[in-house]
């Protein structure tokens, strides 16, 4: 598979209208403190996991706090 | 046919609220509202077990609808905190309630998906066993065996019962159930002392079974999901009950939310919603019903007013 981009991961969070101000996120700073809580992380990680094919373990959770973590561990795991 | 015919519910007056846990577990005002859904959990007192539940849950069937205990033919709960591991509670509610020796009971152990599986399991018996009045309680509570101090479920469940009086003047009848069970993820709700859940395991599941299971339904029964016209799913939360409805892309307004001043009462959910609206429903109104949690376990159905 093909890098996933930034863009694309974006757009499937974007599509799965998993949060409201998707194009306000800055992808190096913690979603905690852009006011992604708990819930909405299991609902983008669900629509990551959905569009890309990527199972996404528990443990693995506390490394996925930005939206370049989850482009990295998307690209790291294909 | 055997259906819905009216439906009694107990709720404990003691309410414990969240909005005093915010610093407890670092939550805000709005994560309380906005996705938990649960403002106040209802809690019945320390003593009272599941049988005292289900016959308060009587006491209300009882009001709204005078019953014969001498008519009753079954009588089963649905629970998983029963009273004792044996005997069985619904003997228990069975002797409470004065029921006839010849009426059979026994227990269905299903979570939150009971009500719906529970509905299909007895009209089926009634139906097989030509009987004709039957009782199916709901009664789960879960403050016995909740972490108070765990997140992940001290904000959510309340206790509650419910009691559904099935014969054949029923106001609604079952057009179909959809059924389905993912036991390889049974550890997602697992009471072993204490209840715990896996929040993010039960979410995905639920996220993605559910739509899955209900659009699967409306198929075989050929029927537009614009044709049901309120829908009643199980109140695990409030984000549970918008993504399920986001994902179907249904009316807002046809989806019924309604915990926050008593929690996810388990199996009691679905008939807690239901009792408001069983008598204001207007002929050939379209219903569904989806229950989905421990087990994995999910059940789906459509009923339609005929009467």
């Amino acid at each position: 598979m093909d890098s996933i981009s930034v863009k694309q991961v974006l757009e499937v969070i974007k599509k799965a209208k998993v949060i409201n101000n998707v194009d306000e996120l800055i992808v190096d700073v913690l979603l905690s403190e852009q006011g992604v809580d708990s819930l909405d992380l299991s609902g983008i990680l669900l629509s990551v996991d959905e569009a890309f094919g990527v199972d996404i373990p528990d443990e693995d959770i506390d490394g996925l706090q930005t939206i370049n973590d989850i482009v990295d561990y998307v690209n790291a795991k294909a | 046919m055997i259906g819905i015919s009216q439906i009694g519910v107990y709720i404990p007056d003691r309410k414990v609220s969240n909005l005093d846990l915010l610093e407890k577990f670092d939550v805000n005002e709005s994560f309380i509202k906005e996705k938990i859904g649960v403002l106040r959990r209802a809690r019945k007192q320390p003593e009272e077990r599941s049988s005292d539940l289900c016959v308060k849950a009587f006491d209300d069937l009882n009001k709204k609808t005078s019953i014969d205990v001498s008519e009753i033919d079954c009588c089963v709960v649905v629970t998983q905190n029963p009273d004792f591991n044996i005997p069985h509670t619904s003997a228990i509610v069975h002797g409470a309630l004065g029921l006839p020796e010849e009426c059979a009971s026994f227990d269905i152990s299903l979570g939150c998906s009971g009500y719906v599986y529970a509905l299909s399991i007895v009209m089926a018996f009634m139906q097989a066993n030509g009987m004709a009045k039957g009782l199916l309680f709901t009664a789960d509570p879960y403050s016995d065996i909740i972490d108070e101090d765990d997140k992940n479920t001290a904000l959510i469940f309340g206790d509650a019962a419910t009691v559904t009086l099935l014969d054949s003047n029923a106001k609604l009848i079952p057009m179909g159930f959809d059924f389905g069970s993912k036991g390889a993820g049974y550890k997602g709700l697992i009471n072993e002392g204490k209840l715990h859940m896996n929040g993010r395991a039960v979410f995905g599941f639920t996220a993605t079974i559910v739509p899955k299971s209900i659009t699967k339904l409306l198929t075989k029964l050929d029927l537009e999901k614009d044709s049901v016209n309120r829908w009643y799913l199980h109140q695990g939360s409030k984000y549970i009950i918008d993504t399920i409805t986001q994902r179907l892309e249904l009316d807002k307004q046809k989806v019924v939310f309604d915990m926050y001043d008593y929690g996810n009462t388990v199996s009691s959910s679905i008939p807690l919603l239901l009792c408001h609206d069983i008598d204001s429903m207007q002929v050939g109104q379209k219903i569904g019903l989806s229950g989905f949690g421990v087990g994995l376990s999910w059940s789906s159905a459509i009923f339609q007013r005929i009467n």
